[in-house]
């Protein structure tokens, strides 16, 4: 984890010392990453900054200096654990150089100083940083300080089974006019849940297999509070939300997704494993997940026509005080303070040429995410590949984004505890939303607004 | 017993109760070795596909390296707990310290003590010695934390020698850290011998420790390796293939166990019967 | 002699201390002192720092502090004046890059560093690398906004030559709203008593203790019984079997229980035969997850009691059981009338010794249901480990978290002592043999 590197007196004195004439002084870096959430198709996290490495190493060639950069990378297939890594090793002076996390983080961990700010480093007039979509760089920001370089983005679409949507007697054109009419508003939620249950009541698919949302904890459920009307942060005053109406109108939704047993009451804490099977194999009606699936069910689970088999919209509204919706969850390129500020310009430079087109297109187009900035949309390999165009152009303009705010945790923490609680009928609804109010405001104060 | 009573029906409820088990540690073994046809566990195939991680760093990453860094991470256990113990506890048992007796009360509650819910602050003295991330912490943390148990294991043992072999001794002119070091401590050796494969067969299973305090890839045990490889996230699921890492890295535990079985009984019970 | 007796004691006793001190007394310190903050993973462990950003801003407008000091803290400018160009000078800028500034920018005021940014790079010898550019602001910025400074003294001082208007009172105001570090506090404990969610962990915990204890006792007697009445080989095969769990690292025990009851497990192939409701018993339902997780968690110790009663068994004189026997008594009989009553002492050991693990223990819970469905399994050490720990969200709530282990720890030892004063500790701690 250390960082070797030798300073550049020292070198000059034992260079003049062996008598050479001053040229070129040899330099060696060693930059680490560590990225979170990373699988198998998410490995250009940190092979970007390879092959970003080899590039900067040529051009310091070319320019007469002899800069030799070493890349340590470390991944973490969940979040749990790697956000514990990185903060431990914080606190322990020894985070990685470079960290690539959700851009929720921003928040703790720019206020705990971990990290350096992006725009000390970096031009973002000069390209790549110029053609990197601006709403993406507002969610890197944070207090009117941009903290991180956007690293992927995608948007998370709701699924539904072609064939299943056609027992139940949608003909072709109704299918394919289905994400319009979710976009307008005309489709929602609850009209959902009644084809979910009829696809049951019909046998094409299984109990509680009409409707499969995410498994586990995750910005998805995010939006269905969006759905319901609710808001995450007051435009005026920048402070946080949380709109009751909306949290007991979503975890009601649950309940009666429950209910109506096309949801098991205890589906939140299964496994992935099961979910993907069953998505990918067309044994579900109706799912919700993100972008990246796609790429996953293909890699993985032996899914050949995606588009022939699945439908995709944005999230539906859940009633009239809502909307159709969609969150994305950027992730970024974040520097820590670790190391010397040398240190930090290389991993800055590294990271800015991982932000150009083809090398975001590699991963983009490889874990199934969207272009963040215009010129990757024109790469060959992006342009070409239909769900990352489609992603990109359909979805990714009604994305919204969870809030960078410090206190965030502590809401969502919340928000999902009561979820799980409503969801599984150890609580009631009201029980369940009381809680959550109770606990914001007994931790945040007046920090939060409660409508 | 005396009266030959029927044995059968015990036995019969007894395979009840342990039929979960003895379920699972059958298929443990079988299953390493065999495939299955979808939807039954009746093994149809011999193979020994499932063991190619020992060769083939592509399936499950490289195994070796964990497998040399738990057998660093156990043996300086085991050593640090070795030692520590033999001496406190002799003097713990034989010689009369100031505060022997606060001490050995802090001693029982330390062994009863919940000793996980001091992670954070065990994290923090790790780092301020810079210590954090490194074999070596682990390693102190988790000694530390069995030295409890088996400095009470070394003074029950202790307290079974006769003392007049040392009386012998110290009548003889030698100092008591001659007659400790030449007369008792041969006769404690069963129960160095049962402490150090207890602390080791315990120093193996350690995952929660490693885990926490030392998450760089390049220390990385055979517990926190099993568990990243069988994350549900990271590969498609093949038990199997999870049960042949399982079975390869819990061979040396049970093995040692099978041996020892006896002198470990005794620990087990909480090092209760001295 | 004495002494020297004494002195070797003392020296062998010493790394023993040592490393308990360090790794027992100091964490569980430092674990009381913790409780008594509100750290987390934004205010740190080792002390903050202080930084007036947007946010502290927003939180300044609900206090008393006068809105023309608000506003000068809020605002950013870049000026190239002689005192300016004196702190450039000291600061390291390359000298020909400097006269440049001074000689075509000297006067201007920039209110946004990207225009001045743009205008140094107008200059002929501006610097290659953009660090090195952004650098070069810095002696010009005239701000306090987004600037770390390490220590209440640096940061009064900044304060002060940017608002000399400012008192005491009004820099007291601006420093609290701004260090980012953790403070003293007693709100952990209070939202420990007043969160509804206690009341269901304490309740879960109680319920896990108790069942996996119940569990733990009578399958560890019958075993002993069992076994003690079975030929020696019968019983040595369960003797081992049941000492399995308690060898088999804990993550490979995990595995096993999820290949026992996940989808397509042995439980559940077995239940689809059956025509059973089949399903993800680990985490599909709340009485199966809870009888998984009492089930993973009392294999384990069941193991303890059997090895404890079988001992006392061996300790009960066989005459007794022969002379009942001579009787007439049946099996039960014996069992009941005999064996019973003389597996007080054990029992009561068993069940004590084992609370404490279990109050205390959550990585086997961590590791099969990790507390779900829902929060319907989770036990309050493992909830302390989450919220301190390992969360998703990943702002780890330092202080909370070490709150929730000191009432464990408080928990733990008020159990443990209890339990020493019943198993008369006196006895354990005699003085030793030899005394000169």
């Amino acid at each position: 984890m250390s960082i070797l590197k030798t300073t550049k007196t020292a070198l000059l004195g034992s260079v003049l010392a062996m008598g050479f004439a001053s040229g070129a002084l040899a330099e060696d870096y060693t930059i680490t990453v560590w990225s979170g959430g990373t699988g198998e198709t998410g490995s250009y996290r940190w092979e970007a900054i390879q092959m970003a490495a080899d590039i900067l190493e040529r051009e310091y060639a070319v320019t007469g200096q002899d800069v030799s950069i070493t890349v340590e990378h470390q991944e973490w297939s969940g979040w749990d654990d790697f956000k514990q890594a990185v903060t431990l090793a914080a606190e322990a002076g020894n985070a990685p150089n470079i960290i690539v996390s959700g851009h929720e983080d921003i928040g703790p961990w720019s206020r705990s100083g971990l990290l350096r700010p992006v725009e000390d480093y970096v031009d973002f007039d000069a390209w790549p940083l110029s053609q990197i979509y601006p709403n993406l760089i507002d969610i890197a920001s944070y207090d009117g300080v941009v903290w991180g370089l956007p690293q992927d983005a995608e948007a998370r679409p709701f699924f539904f089974s072609r064939a299943h949507l056609a027992e139940i007697g949608y003909s072709q054109e109704e299918i394919d006019a289905l994400p319009q009419r979710v976009q307008d508003g005309e489709y929602t939620l609850y009209d959902m849940l009644d084809d979910a249950k009829a696809m049951q009541d019909k046998g094409v698919v299984a109990e509680r297999r009409g409707f499969m949302p995410r498994v586990n904890n995750g910005t998805d459920y995010w939006q269905f509070y969006v759905s319901f009307g609710g808001d995450m942060v007051d435009p005026e005053t920048g402070k946080l939300v949380l709109d009751r109406q909306a949290l007991t109108d979503m975890y009601q939704f649950f309940v009666d997704a429950a209910d109506m047993g096309v949801v098991s009451s205890t589906h939140l804490g299964t496994t992935w494993d099961d979910w993907h099977q069953a998505v990918s194999s067309d044994q579900v009606g109706i799912w919700h997940g993100g972008t990246w699936h796609k790429a996953e069910w293909e890699a993985k689970w032996g899914l050949e026509d995606f588009f022939g088999e699945i439908q995709y919209s944005l999230i539906p509204a859940g009633n009239e005080r809502g909307r159709a919706n969609t969150i994305s969850h950027p992730l970024v390129y974040l520097l820590s303070n670790t190391g010397t500020d040398d240190d930090a310009v290389i991993a800055s430079e590294l990271i800015t040429i991982a932000t150009e087109p083809r090398i975001a297109a590699l991963h983009a187009v490889k874990s199934g995410k969207v272009a963040i900035g215009s010129e990757e949309a024109k790469v060959p390999v992006f342009a070409n590949d239909r769900w990352s165009s489609i992603a990109t152009t359909e979805l990714l303009p009604y994305a919204t984004a969870v809030p960078n705010d410090i206190d965030f945790g502590v809401v969502w923490k919340a928000m999902y505890a009561g979820l799980e609680s409503s969801w599984t009928g150890t609580s009631s609804v009201e029980d369940a939303v009381n809680t959550v109010e109770s606990e914001v405001t007994g931790q945040l104060g007046d920090a939060i607004i409660v409508r | 017993m005396t009266k030959n009573h029927t044995v059968w029906p015990v036995i019969c409820i007894l395979a009840l109760f342990s039929a979960p088990l003895a379920i699972m540690y059958l298929f443990l073994v079988v299953d390493t070795f065999s495939n299955s046809a979808p939807g039954s566990f009746l093994p149809h195939e011999f193979t020994l596909q499932h063991w190619r991680f020992l060769w083939n760093p592509d399936v499950t990453g490289d195994v070796w390296k964990p497998t040399l860094n738990t057998f660093l991470f156990t043996i300086s256990m085991v050593a640090i707990v070795l030692g520590v113990s033999t001496t406190a506890g002799y003097a713990i048992s034989r010689l009369n310290l100031p505060f022997r007796r606060f001490f050995l009360s802090s001693l029982m509650v330390m062994h009863a003590f919940p000793t996980v819910t001091l992670l954070i602050g065990v994290f923090l003295v790790l780092q301020y010695a810079g210590l954090y991330n490194t074999l070596i912490g682990v390693i102190l943390v988790k000694a530390s934390l069995m030295l409890p148990l088996g400095i009470w294991i070394m003074k029950g043992f202790y307290d079974s020698v006769p003392w007049e072999i040392e009386m012998a001794g110290v009548q003889d002119g030698a100092s008591r850290f001659t007659v400790w070091w030449r007369l008792i401590l041969p006769q404690v050796k069963p129960g160095l011998m049962a402490l150090s494969i207890f602390v080791f067969i315990d120093g193996w299973s350690e995952y929660l420790l490693p885990r926490i305090l030392a998450p760089a890839a390049q220390i990385e045990v055979l517990s926190v390796y099993l568990e990243a490889v069988s994350d549900p996230d990271s590969v498609t699921y093949n038990f199997n293939l999870f049960k042949s890492v399982g079975l390869f890295y819990t061979l040396p535990v049970i093995v040692l166990f099978v041996l020892f079985q006896k002198p470990l009984m005794n620990i087990f019970s909480g090092g209760t019967k001295g | 002699m004495k002494n020297r007796a004494n002195g070797l004691g003392l020296v062998l006793m010493a790394p023993a201390v040592l490393l308990l001190i360090a790794f027992f007394l100091l964490p569980a310190t430092l674990t009381g002192i913790f409780a008594f903050t509100n750290m987390s993973t934004s205010t740190g462990i080792s002390g903050g720092a202080y930084v007036v950003t947007e946010t502290v801003l927003r939180k300044l407008e609900a206090t008393d502090l006068d809105p023309k000091l608000r506003a000068g803290l809020g605002e950013k400018s870049y000026t190239v004046n002689a005192e300016t160009l004196a702190a450039a000078t000291s600061a390291d800028i390359e000298p020909g890059f400097l006269a440049e500034i001074e000689d075509r920018l000297s006067g201007k005021t920039y209110a946004a560093s990207s225009a001045f940014e743009d205008d140094l790079k107008s200059l002929p010898s501006r610097p290659r690398r953009i660090r090195d550019l952004k650098l070069a602001t810095e002696p010009f910025e005239r701000s306090v906004i987004n600037t770390r400074y390490p220590d209440r003294g640096q940061f009064e001082a900044a304060l002060q030559t940017f608002l000399p208007a400012a008192t005491k009172a009004d820099l007291e105001t601006i420093a609290t709203a701004s260090y980012t570090g953790w403070t003293w506090t007693r709100d952990n404990f209070i939202d420990l008593f007043t969160r509804a969610d206690t009341l269901r962990l304490v309740a879960n915990t109680v319920f896990y203790v108790c069942a996996t204890l119940a569990f733990n006792v009578f399958v560890g007697l019958f075993l002993a019984i069992a076994v003690f009445y079975l030929p020696s080989r019968a019983g040595g095969v369960f003797n081992v079997l049941w000492l399995l769990p308690r060898i088999t690292p804990v993550v490979l025990y995990a595995i096993m229980w999820k290949w026992f009851t996940w989808e397509n497990g042995f439980l559940y192939v077995a239940a689809e035969d059956l025509g059973l409701p089949a399903f993800n018993y680990m985490k599909g339902s709340v009485p199966t997850a809870w009888a998984t997780v009492i089930l993973v968690n009392g294999f384990v110790g069941a193991s303890f009691g059997m090895i404890l009663f079988s001992g006392a068994l061996r300790a009960i004189p066989i005459q007794q059981l022969w002379s009942s026997e001579v009787d007439g008594a049946n099996r039960w009989q014996q069992v009941t009338r005999i064996i019973l009553p003389q597996m007080r002492w054990p029992i009561l050991f068993v069940t004590s010794y084992q609370t404490l693990s279990l109050l205390s223990s959550y990585e086997l819970i961590w590791l099969t249901t990790n507390g779900g469905p829902g929060s319907t399994t989770t036990v309050w050490s493992l909830e302390a480990f989450h919220t301190a720990l390992n969360n998703y969200t990943g702002n780890l709530q330092y202080g909370l978290g070490a709150a929730m282990a000191l009432i464990l720890v408080i928990v733990g030892l008020a159990l443990s002592i209890l339990y020493l004063r019943l198993f008369r500790f006196n006895e354990l701690v005699s003085k030793p043999k030899i005394e000169f």
